[in-house]
């Protein structure tokens, strides 16, 4: 009785930093932002009028904020098909196929992952850039080009970040998926061997299947990081610009706090938060399958 | 025995969690009051906070004026300053926390100081240029130059109350290679209709006629723009969103001569005009693949290490008049500095704002280039600043002020509906007309808002 009491006090005084500051620093800011979204104050002002749902009838009618929703929602799915399928691809080919310096690949894919995303919005700053870049100079080469692409440019801007965000991502899908594919015993893909079955057909009757979990846990890792990295990465490279064309709504939301709407941008934040939990509900609902045992 | 261990480790852990939360306030201040020993610390003891954004002139010169503050008063500075000043006194100021004197300017990207101006936050110092400067027998209103206390920079409200003290200043303009148009034989254009002939001249050379760093440099573009096209009145008018104001003639010739420089501005300019590759359009002007482009004296510092084309020379011109003969305006840049009405020591506060124009702090100040609005500073100018400075001396009006200041609007702002629509207009996905659309239902909604 007495050793039960005091295991039970220590379990309490181990949980107790970890809940305490969990609730301190998410829970509670986390209903902040709720409540704050029901009222209109700037940022430094101690006043603060309660407005109830005036500011997301003001969101709908909103432009802008709809352009930048268009847009993070257009990055979401796009960064996470084409992120998806290349780690896929990649990791399946580097653990199933014996191919000379695997692991000189390895690292290559990972390393844009340890990188910050300053770091990549310079790199790719220099890629892009419309005079002696990097990409227009490789495309010059071979076709003559009178004026230089603008890869920046209001056409082309959500195209090129895509092009970042999946470069910067690839890497650490690839390894999670490596992680879970060397996992899958050799003998499976031996008798699918002699069943006749091609490489192919194994990706997707053998690998894909067994894997199933794992993929499921990425895809909700997807949708969560791909917003916020698609804030970072036009903070980094666009600024939003040019004439919004590349705003995304966590960048709409922050400028909207610099403009001295703080609960505007609460609001905003509202809407980001409750997309992205039905988001990944209803991704995980879509994709429960019985899970495949080996 | 091991119960104990486990015990003191769940402690440690509790404790290192605790700290790393706690450890978010880093503090950035470098404290002066080192520097003023004991002879004055018997004196008084206050001490005022001074936050100040550190820009192209360096932090330097704020730790020795602060320095010749405490010499002369005896009252002691804590001194912050940092490249984004919004995120260091930001935090605290949420908190209740204000700095006794704020020096930063309006128009960054944070919009911290519009922000106070929005939510009436600032404290009246329109008492302060009646005083006398710290050390000297003379009053701050006979130092500061002529009109500078009377924009809307520093009485927002229109209510002839100063809020903001003007602090360096910086006549801005058009910036071009004078080596080039040197070598070309190319006169500077002194009307627009000369600009549109260089710019056909330039282009059969390939090079462009115009440049902007980002959207964000139209804006001292367009103030004086207004100014030249329908003087002083007009530009009090439409500042303040007057009805029907965009539908005059004189908005008209405003907003064809920014459509029809978009056609003459080099078209890679739109994809670098951000805050991380806006050096790069400057560097146009350096290369000589386009002649103007609108900035401020800052540029010379900005660019210094930047490679350049033979023989570059900067040279900086007002803006060319709409007529033979009209009026030609530079739009004079200024910072300003703020005492927020939370803060604790308000009088010592207008003291330092007063001491900022004493004969010292000027000197200090303008070693590391940053120019007091006070009376008589440009003849004391040497170098490149000598040429920027005299520009107004060179038959230049003087433009001053900005856009009247109105409540908070969602998804209105006078950069994203004014000039922002520039980027498109270089690049042919917008019509003119549709800008100008833009203007005026942002500019009713602005109205409709006005802070009085």
């Amino acid at each position: 009785m007495n050793k039960n009491k005091g295991r039970s006090r220590f379990l309490v005084l181990c949980l107790a930093p970890a809940t305490i500051l969990f609730f301190v620093f998410m829970i509670i800011p986390t209903l902040n932002v709720f409540r704050m979204s029901l009222f209109e104050r700037g940022a430094y002002s101690p006043n603060e009028t309660f407005v109830g749902l005036k500011n997301f009838q003001m969101l709908i009618t909103d432009t802008q904020f709809i352009r930048s929703m268009q847009n993070m929602i257009l990055l979401v799915v796009i960064v996470t098909i084409i992120t998806f399928g290349f780690a896929l691809v990649f990791a399946a080919i580097l653990t199933r196929e014996k191919i000379k310096g695997q692991n000189f690949f390895r690292i290559v894919f990972y390393i844009p992952n340890i990188l910050s995303v300053v770091v990549i919005a310079g790199i790719f700053s220099a890629i892009y850039k419309p005079e002696n870049g990097m990409l227009n100079s490789i495309i010059g080469l071979f076709t003559t080009m009178t004026d230089p692409i603008l890869w920046k440019g209001e056409t082309l801007v959500i195209p090129s970040l895509i092009i970042a965000m999946v470069w910067q991502a690839i890497g650490y899908y690839m390894v999670m998926y490596m992680a879970s594919m060397s996992a899958v015993p050799e003998s499976l893909y031996e008798s699918a061997n002699l069943d006749g079955a091609g490489r192919v057909t194994q990706f997707f009757q053998i690998t894909i299947p067994l894997i199933w979990t794992n993929i499921r846990t990425t895809l909700t890792f997807f949708i969560i990081s791909t917003i916020n990295m698609a804030f970072l990465f036009v903070k980094a490279m666009t600024s939003g610009g040019p004439n919004g064309a590349s705003d995304v709504a966590l960048n709409y939301m922050y400028s909207q706090k610099d403009a001295g709407l703080y609960g505007y941008s609460m609001a905003i934040g509202v809407v980001i938060f409750l997309f992205s939990f039905a988001l990944s509900a209803i991704v995980n609902k879509a994709t429960d399958r019985e899970p495949l045992e080996f | 025995m091991k119960k104990v261990i486990s015990l003191a480790l769940a402690a440690s852990m509790a404790l290192s969690l605790a700290a790393c939360g706690g450890a978010g306030s880093s503090s950035a201040a470098t404290d002066s009051a080192a520097a003023t020993g004991e002879g004055a610390a018997a004196a008084e003891a206050t001490t005022i906070k001074v936050a100040a954004i550190e820009t192209a002139y360096g932090t330097e010169m704020w730790q020795k004026v602060a320095d010749a503050f405490t010499a002369q008063t005896g009252i002691n500075v804590e001194l912050t300053t940092d490249k984004n000043l919004e995120d260091v006194i930001g935090p605290s100021m949420q908190g209740g926390d204000y700095p006794d004197v704020i020096h930063l300017a309006t128009g960054r990207e944070a919009a911290l100081t519009e922000q106070f101006i929005k939510g009436n936050l600032i404290a009246d110092i329109t008492d302060v240029l009646s005083m006398n400067v710290p050390g000297e027998d003379v009053k701050v209103s006979d130092k500061i130059a002529g009109g500078f206390t009377e924009t809307s920079l520093t009485n927002p409200y229109n209510d002839g109350k100063t809020y903001l003290a003007p602090m360096f200043y910086s006549p801005c303009g058009l910036f071009y290679n004078a080596g080039l148009l040197k070598e070309k034989g190319w006169e500077v254009p002194t009307t627009w209709d000369e600009m549109w002939e260089l710019g056909d001249k330039a282009l059969e050379e390939g090079i462009y006629l115009f440049t902007y760093p980002t959207t964000g440099y139209f804006d001292a573009f367009f103030y004086a723009l207004m100014y030249s096209t329908g003087g002083p009145e007009f530009f009090e008018k439409a500042t303040h969103y007057e009805e029907g104001i965009w539908d005059t003639p004189e908005a008209q010739t405003c907003f064809d001569i920014v459509t029809k420089l978009a056609q003459y501005t080099n078209p890679i300019t739109p994809a670098q005009a951000n805050d991380q590759d806006f050096t790069q359009n400057q560097q146009l002007v350096l290369d000589n693949k386009a002649i103007f482009m609108p900035n401020g004296t800052w540029i010379v510092g900005e660019m210094a290490e930047a490679p350049r084309a033979d023989g570059f020379e900067w040279g900086m011109t007002a803006l060319p008049a709409v007529s033979e003969g009209g009026d030609r305006y530079s739009y004079t840049w200024f910072e300003q500095c703020w005492i927020p009405s939370g803060a604790e020591h308000q009088d010592a506060a207008k003291q330092f704002i007063a001491f900022l124009y004493s004969d010292t702090a000027c000197q200090i100040f303008a070693e590391s280039g940053a120019i007091q609005p006070v009376l008589g500073i440009a003849d004391t100018l040497e170098g490149d600043n000598k040429l920027f400075y005299s520009i107004y001396d060179n038959g230049a009006k003087a433009a001053m002020g900005n856009f009247a200041a109105f409540t908070a609007i969602p998804g209105v702002e006078v950069r994203t509906a004014f000039f922002d629509p520039v980027n498109s207009l270089v690049s042919g996905s917008i019509t003119e007309q549709q800008w100008i659309d833009g203007v005026k239902s942002a500019s009713d909604q602005m109205r409709a808002n006005i802070i009085e």
